[in-house]
């Protein structure tokens, strides 16, 4: 009977043997770029979503008005020139001879029908919030624009730097749906060839592009949701760019043969929400006893390998209105002790925190320890990011005693981007809405936000640091880097609004 | 007849194990060197579960960041303190994963005793009443089994928020319907026999009697299932954890070792391996010694 | 046999009837549904909407609606992609499918030869090291097993791709990782029958009337071991179709499982539904066709 004994053996060499034969290992065209997402947007209508993954695509595909260059000023894209007319009229020059990928000129008719399908209301774009404030928008001649806002607006230029503009006939004749599913049409660098969900995003180089051709011919956005996936990919050459990567897998990307590092400073900043409508987190005296014990420094070399800047409130330093005046609660654990026994609580009190930032799961057990450590004896609890973020931002605000979370703005460099949903309670941002209670707060940022006097703004907004480090509605922890891992073959640099401009990768010279 | 009931109930090994048997039974257990193993390595686990304060060297959620990331005792940079390392704030993993085990087996066993209490009612009530409650129990029967469990299990953790216990109820109603399937076809085919019409005839009451046979007739194989049902319990928890959705807390289970330090693999590989290798081996005692009982107890294959 | 197949129909009815009924709960018990798709409305829009979708009507009621849109193919609109429901979940089905009978397939090429020189050698070293090391691989979490694969076969051997779909190299991996779930269980069953058959009269006449061996155990034994893989391999396809997940999301794999579990984060309900549902569908239609290929193999249950 010996002889059945190779039978199996040779069905496992023979699968192996398969294995091997096509090994289709990724020795991947020159030509092409392939960056890893965790996840595809719903949809390519840049209009019809609001979720990081799919902005990165589409910011490849379409332009804006404006684009932001790499220093942060504002540079001139399918508008050549603004100005402002009075506090609530702008005028915009719009670039002429610009095509679409399907052939047409892009024209000031198109813009204006871009803007309107946010504003109208029955087509529930997400990015409605953001232009609410447009109430009109005018053609003027050939060339120019006028955009009149209800009030006056200082947000408007941050708001046009991610607003694409599309092909009104285009859209009107397949509809949105397919327009968003399987023929989204653009300006950008690069136009579209096929979508499979949850796979791969496929685009190729728009010859007639108004900068240039780009130097990659193919971009292809694959979805892979596995970080230690994305690492085994960017170390075997599958894919050339992955973000995200955290502090501790950069040492070995560092070194690696084929990859290379980039990091940069950006607006994500990192707090606790105080429930401020309960025990202990209703006197001041605690929430200051939780700023003086977060020994942020250690966390941020420890944990995050350099990569963070400790802030004194939430408001970033790369944000309009931040006032470097405004100092960092110190780490001193006496004093929260002090504090918290002033709050009523000398033998310390027991609190739960929430939070869903998956990925920042070391930090936040460490702020529950060194919470725990003076007396505010901390149970993390961490929640799967999907309903959590309906239970403990927008939808119920149930996250007592506190929230810990990250913020990015939406890439707006400005202070109203975070003080808004983090602190204003009525009609009510965020987290604010539910968290927050700091009397006379509201009324400060309303007035900052219905100004276009960037001098009076930036008063106010030192103002509102000095009183939030005060009253302490947070614990103020850091903001963060954003870390590309990045494959020799190609040349780019992280940047501080988190995009993807993929037009500014080169392949690397030899 | 049910379409899920029409599939013979595999797992379980015919007729019961007398007393007389017993030693065979033993005999032929102890015979085979992996199962005795496997039995060795799980006294250890339940013992380190039930001692893991006194055993452990370190309070398991105590971090130190300056240690954070340090390797096992054996490498070069390795610390006598820390026997299987740090993870990545600086936790001990020895530490961790004794008194993971604790938390993994409560997990494991606890679903079991769930599914345990649903099944064998359900079975006995389909079993003895028959008729349209037979009928509806057997339908409830074929349902769960038609749905992805995983995802199901995925959705209600989600939605009622990340606990200990949720995951506990969660995966205990996800694996009663072998022993409904088991008690069930065992009350039907005592039914039948001699004894039961013999006893109804001297006055003893039918359904003691029915009780009386039925416990040791189902016992064996009711064993072996809840045996294996624990290894994979342990596992579903784990694949509960790494979908995001664990137990949420910072006291460890194995699988949410695994799941947390897998991100690491590559810089620190003792988070995620040496969890890894105590559910492996455990899964793999829990499987071995299950399969030598089933063996044991089946008096079919001698 | 008419009269067993009417049956037979009748019960997946009522199955998929009960199968409706837990999915539309799962929408029950996550609160109100309103809330989520509306979360900055005021009350009052949001209670115009209840009305409008029927939200305030009686739950049979309800239910019963809801039957008859499933039963129209219409599990409503995506709350995310803002599409229906159904056409997304259908997109991904494939994908899973292929997957799913991939690892079936190769579950059954791994256990079928193993299990049954396991038992034509039963206690060898052959024996038990197959036992073993197949064991080993249904221990370990699947998505522990799937990163070591990469990091084994293609970082380190580099021999197939990390992940994707694009090339078949790439479904290797996966579908290992699926198939190390299901081969075990199936390698037992092998076994075991095959050692039941082994011994019995008219395999070993067989044997002595100098019939190949090859023959024999074909004929004879595997046909009687078939009856109990077939039942086995139908639950088991189950167990992978609903496990897929773990696989899917290691091997970055776009099933309809990371669909779900996607939709489970977003809170969106009809892909949930759609998805359950139609996994549920698939798999009760796979037992039926095991039911009714296990009537086909053993004769026997024909008569009653």
């Amino acid at each position: 009977m010996k002889r059945y004994a190779p039978l199996a053996v040779v069905v496992v060499l023979a699968i192996l043997a398969c294995a091997a034969g096509p090994a289709a290992v990724s020795a991947q065209a020159k030509d092409t770029l392939t960056v890893a997402l965790p996840s595809h947007a719903p949809t390519l209508d840049p209009h019809m979503h609001f979720e990081r993954v799919g902005i990165l695509v589409n910011i490849n595909m379409f332009d804006s008005l404006l684009h932001r260059n790499t220093k942060l000023e504002f540079e001139p894209s399918l508008a050549t020139s603004w100005k402002p007319l009075s506090d609530t009229q702008w005028e915009f020059k719009i670039r002429k001879g610009v095509r679409f990928h399907n052939g047409e000129i892009m024209t000031p008719a198109d813009v204006k029908y871009s803007f309107d399908r946010v504003i109208d209301q029955t087509k529930k774009s997400p990015q409605y919030g953001n232009v609410r404030a447009i109430k009109e928008i005018k053609v003027v001649d050939g060339e120019t624009i006028h955009l009149i806002t209800d009030k006056p607006f200082p947000l408007l230029l941050e708001r046009l730097v991610f607003f694409p503009i599309v092909n009104k006939k285009h859209v009107e004749a397949v509809g949105d749906q397919a327009f968003g599913t399987s023929s989204p049409v653009g300006t950008g660098p690069w136009k579209f060839v096929e979508w499979k969900r949850d796979q791969l995003i496929r685009l190729e180089a728009f010859d007639q592009h108004w900068r240039g051709k780009p130097a990659f011919k193919n971009l292809i956005f694959r979805a892979i949701p596995e970080v230690a996936t994305q690492v085994a990919e960017i170390k075997t050459g599958g894919v050339d760019l992955i973000r995200n990567v955290s502090a501790d897998i950069q040492p070995e990307l560092k070194t690696h043969p084929v990859a290379y590092i980039s990091s940069t400073p950006i607006l994500r900043v990192h707090w606790i929400a105080f429930d401020m409508r309960s025990a202990p987190f209703d006197k001041k005296a605690a929430r200051q006893a939780a700023n003086y014990a977060i020994d942020k420094q250690t966390i941020i070399q420890r944990l995050m390998a350099g990569l963070g800047k400790q802030v004194a409130t939430t408001v970033q330093p790369l944000a309009f209105g931040f006032d470097a005046e405004v100092k960092p609660y110190p780490f001193d654990q006496k004093k929260a002790k002090e504090l918290l026994a002033q709050a009523g609580y000398p033998n310390g009190v027991d609190i739960t925190l929430h939070s869903a930032s998956v990925a920042n799961r070391p930090e936040f057990e460490a702020l529950g320890q060194m919470l725990t450590e003076v007396g505010l004896r901390a149970t993390p609890r961490l929640w799967d990011p999907g309903p959590a973020w309906n239970k403990f931002s927008q939808g119920e605000g149930k996250g007592t005693h506190g929230v810990y979370g990250t913020w990015g703005n939406y890439s707006v460099f400005d202070a109203d981007a975070v003080l808004h949903p983090l602190y204003h309670t009525e009609p009510g941002g965020w987290y604010g809405k539910w968290y927050a209670r700091v009397e006379g707060l509201d009324k400060l940022i309303d007035e900052a936000r219905s100004s276009v006097d960037q001098a009076k703004r930036k008063r106010l907004y030192s103002q509102i640091q000095q009183m939030i480090r005060e009253e302490a509605p947070s614990a103020f922890l850091w903001t963060q880097y954003d870390t590309l891992g990045i494959s020799k073959k190609v040349q780019y640099a992280a940047r501080p609004d988190e995009w993807l401009w993929l037009f500014d990768a080169k392949p690397a010279a030899r | 007849m049910a379409i899920g009931t029409l599939a013979p109930p595999l797992d379980v090994p015919a007729g019961p194990a007398p007393v007389a048997e017993r030693s065979r039974i033993w005999r032929k257990f102890v015979r085979n060197p992996a199962a005795l193993a496997g039995a060795l390595v799980l006294l250890t686990v339940i013992g380190a579960a039930i001692f893991a304060p006194y055993v452990a060297p370190h309070d398991p959620t105590r971090q130190s960041l300056i240690r954070r990331f340090t390797p096992p005792v054996w490498t070069q940079t390795g610390k006598a303190a820390h026997l299987l390392g740090t993870d990545q704030v600086g936790r001990d993993i020895l530490s961790r994963m004794i008194h993971g085990a604790r938390v993994s087996l409560i997990v494991g066993i606890s679903a079991v005793v769930v599914s345990l209490i649903v099944g064998v009612t359900l079975g006995l009530l389909s079993g003895f009443l028959q008729g349209r409650v037979d009928t509806v129990i057997m339908t409830v029967v074929d349902v769960t089994l038609s749905f992805p469990q995983l995802l199901l299990a995925l959705a209600f953790v989600a939605a009622l928020g990340p606990s200990l216990v949720t995951i506990i109820i969660v995966l205990g109603l996800t694996g009663w319907e072998r022993y409904t399937r088991v008690v069930r076809a065992e009350v039907l085919a005592l039914r039948e026999k001699d004894f039961v019409e013999a006893a109804r005839a001297i006055g003893a009451s039918p359904t003691r009697t029915l009780l009386r046979h039925l416990l040791p007739n189902t016992f064996s194989s009711i064993i072996v299932m809840s045996t294996l049902q624990v290894a994979q319990a342990i596992l579903q928890e784990a694949a509960l954890s790494f979908l995001g959705v664990g137990t949420g807390s910072a006291y460890p289970t194995w699988g949410q070792m695994i799941a947390l330090g897998r991100d690491f693999v590559s810089v620190a590989w003792w988070l995620p391996t040496f969890p890894g290798l105590a559910i492996l081996l455990t899964v793999l005692a829990i499987n071995l010694v299950g399969d030598r009982l089933r063996d044991a107890l089946d008096p079919r294959v001698i | 046999m008419l009269t067993l197949l009417v049956r037979r129909v009748a019960r997946l009815v009522v199955v998929l009837v009960g199968v409706s009924l837990v999915t539309f709960a799962i929408l029950q018990v996550s609160g109100d549904p309103v809330a989520l798709m509306m979360p900055e409305a005021p009350e009052s829009d949001r209670a115009v909407l209840r009305e409008a979708m029927g939200f305030n009507d009686p739950l049979p009621v309800q239910f019963a609606r809801f039957v008859g849109s499933i039963a129209r193919g219409d599990f409503g609109q995506s709350f995310f992609h803002r599409e229906p429901a159904l056409p997304l979940v259908l997109d991904r089905m494939p994908t899973t499918l292929l997957l799913t009978v991939l690892a079936m397939g190769l579950s059954l090429v791994l256990a079928v030869p193993i299990g049954i020189v396991s038992a034509i050698r039963r206690n060898s070293a052959f024996d038990h090291t197959a036992t073993l090391v197949v064991f080993l691989g249904t221990s370990m979490p699947v998505f522990w097993t799937g990163i070591m694969l990469i990091l084994l076969f293609a970082v380190q051997f580099r021999l197939l791709p990390v992940s994707g779909w694009e090339s078949w190299a790439a479904l290797i991996l996966p579908g290992l990782t699926l198939a190390t779930f299901s081969t075990p269980l199936l390698l037992r069953i092998v076994r075991s029958s095959m050692l039941e058959v082994i011994n019995l009269d008219y395999v070993r006449t067989a044997r002595a009337k100098g019939v190949s061996e090859w023959f024999v155990i074909c004929r004879h034994a595997l046909t009687n071991a078939a009856l109990p893989l077939v039942t086995v391999a139908g639950l088991q396809f189950g167990l992978l179709l609903g496990g897929a997940v773990i696989t899917e999301t290691v091997f970055a794999v776009p099933g309809v499982g990371r669909l779900i579990v996607g939709a489970i984060r977003q809170l969106d309900f009809p892909i949930v539904q759609a998805g359950v549902f139609l996994l549920a569908l698939i798999i009760v239609l796979v037992n039926f066709a095991v039911d009714m290929l296990y009537v086909y193999l053993n004769p026997q249950i024909r008569v009653r």
